[in-house]
């Protein structure tokens, strides 16, 4: 398997890009941008479209669109966004502008393919090196960042209380997700960004109790899940999004299931220790 | 005590036209503890949002005074630093998920001065076991901090602004959700700390006899008044009656404080407008 070079790319850029969306993911769902990553996606795709129609490397119209929207998403304050029906609205108007810009361009039917399913198998060293830059960028902001980060993720008011600067920091954060969606897109394609971005991290959060632990284990999750993708497609021909997306699906529910098997557990000792009459 | 740690000058503050806070003043002392009453309404969070600076006053200024003259603490790093990292603030309405993968322990850490360093030296783990222990925290520092109970949360609230080291303490009805006991246990807790580490607490709540057990002297606010003093000065019929413009009696029964709405104005009509 390995002595194939697009083999050697498809997992050097997977492994890369899945750690990146493990770890980021642990804050997306922290402040419930699971859908903005998603409409990221959509935005990345008509932005990936319109670069292949006016003849650009892909990448830089996902990062020109998605960078933009994180701009103007932040802008206007994310409150806005999180209603779903803004979101459903953004969602439909980005996805048809991808369309038109396909139908523009002339490679139509393989490029449409690519960018909504992925194409992790055939990225060329080039891309690999791009994407391993932008996720050490996105990583080494993600650890400057990590504390403030960590405390308006996961106790907003009590970061506002600390006179954080939360605007800012959310601006910040939406520029990184803007920037981890346009790769992950790469590997996974845009319909299924959510497959690396939540999908881990909605694990990890079953598995651990502290917010480092749950990085380390949604990055490791990520990373598992592409891995055994790309080898389980090799060996199937299936495509590898496919196997992606179901591996992360198997993990996210094998955690919950044994989160409520320790739940239940936890439980029936307490109810063991507590005299009769003590019972409700 | 006799030193003033926040001295609130003729504050006044309009928001959307409508004036919230009308020519307050009143200051509080290093260490004191001042109960905040009013009526939802009044203005009790604006004052706060204003104390933090989080909101410009209209008219009038506030000034904090760090540094304390005469018996100082010991010269922490911290207690030297400018007024905004003095001021520890506990909101109202806090919404943690019960699925928080988060020990008390961390959490309280998040409240640390230093911005971006994520380790802990250990300087920082003395002032989180320290907030841990002045709170009643440590027992359970390290279980999530979504499986508290409602007076332990509000406790690790507590504590997280408390690791800041502040001077003053702004606590925006932390009794709110619970229930008698862990009330009392709550402002037990703040009262100790007011007493033991010298610092000013400020103390929304609707309870009028939590806050004459343990406040040294009350801001009694409603829409446009105000009344400072201490709970003798303040928790009186004739004044009361001033501050809401209304005929409201003051009761006591069994030593316990009732205010109670009356039909006809007792003691005639002409303390009431102000």
């Amino acid at each position: 398997m390995f002595q194939y070079d697009f083999m050697q790319h498809a997992f050097a850029a997977g492994t890369v890009v899945a750690i990146m969306c493990g770890a980021i993911g642990v804050f997306v769902i922290a402040r419930s941008l699971s859908f903005i990553a998603h409409s990221f996606s959509h935005i990345g795709f008509s932005g990936a479209a319109f670069a292949v129609c006016i003849g650009w490397n892909p990448l830089s119209g996902l990062l020109l669109f998605t960078s933009i929207s994180a701009l103007a998403i932040g802008g206007f304050g994310v409150k806005v966004f999180r209603r779903d029906v803004t979101i459903s609205i953004i969602l439909s108007l980005f996805l048809g502008l991808g369309l038109l810009f396909i139908a523009l361009s002339t490679k139509q039917a393989t490029a449409m393919y690519a960018l909504l399913f992925g194409s992790v198998v055939g990225i060329s060293m080039s891309s690999v090196w791009e994407m391993l830059l932008l996720s050490l960028f996105v990583l080494a902001l993600l650890v400057v960042l990590y504390k403030p980060l960590k405390f308006d993720s996961f106790d907003p008011v009590g970061a506002q209380a600390a006179r954080l600067p939360v605007r800012v920091l959310s601006v910040a954060f939406l520029i990184l997700l803007g920037i981890a969606s346009s790769e992950a897109i790469q590997i996974v394609g845009s319909l299924l960004v959510f497959t690396l971005m939540t999908a881990p991290a909605a694990t990890a959060r079953y598995l651990t109790n502290t917010v480092f632990r749950m990085i380390m284990a949604s990055a490791f999750l990520a990373v598992i899940g592409v891995w055994g993708g790309l080898v389980l497609s090799y060996y199937t021909n299936a495509p590898v999004t496919f196997f992606i997306a179901t591996l992360e699906c198997i993990f996210y529910f094998m955690a919950l299931g044994w989160h409520a098997l320790r739940e239940r557990r936890k439980a029936r000792t307490v109810e063991a220790v507590t005299p009769v009459w003590q019972r409700a | 005590m006799n030193d003033i740690a926040l001295n609130v000058s003729h504050v006044s503050v309009d928001l959307g036209g409508r004036r919230i806070l009308s020519n307050l003043s009143f200051e509080v002392g290093h260490g004191e503890f001042m109960g905040i009453l009013g009526p939802n309404g009044a203005g009790k969070t604006t004052l706060f949002r204003v104390l933090l600076e989080l909101l410009r006053p209209t008219k009038g200024t506030v000034q904090h005074f760090g540094e304390r003259s005469g018996q100082e603490r010991e010269k922490s790093e911290v207690s030297t630093r400018k007024s905004t990292a003095t001021i520890g603030y506990v909101p109202q309405s806090r919404q943690i998920d019960t699925e928080l993968p988060m020990q008390v322990r961390d959490f309280v850490s998040l409240g640390l001065p230093n911005p971006f360093r994520f380790w802990l030296s250990r300087r920082d783990k003395e002032a989180v076991q320290s907030a841990m222990e002045l709170t009643d925290c440590a027992r359970f520092g390290h279980q999530p901090i979504g499986k508290l109970s409602g007076g332990e949360r509000q406790r690790a609230y507590l504590a997280q602004a408390l690791v800041r080291n502040p001077q003053i303490l702004l606590l925006d009805e932390p009794t709110s959700n619970l229930d008698p006991g862990a009330q009392e246990g709550m402002a037990a807790v703040v009262h100790q700390i007011c007493r033991s580490q010298s610092i000013s607490v400020l103390f929304i709540s609707h309870d009028v006899n939590l806050i004459a057990r343990y406040a040294d002297r009350i801001l009694y606010l409603t829409p446009g008044h105000y009344a400072v003093g201490t709970v003798d000065e303040v928790m009186r019929t004739d004044v009361l009656q001033r501050l809401y413009g209304t005929a409201v009696e003051l009761v006591r029964m069994a030593g316990k404080l009732y205010l109670v709405a009356t039909e006809q104005a007792i003691g005639g009509g002409t303390d009431i407008c102000n």
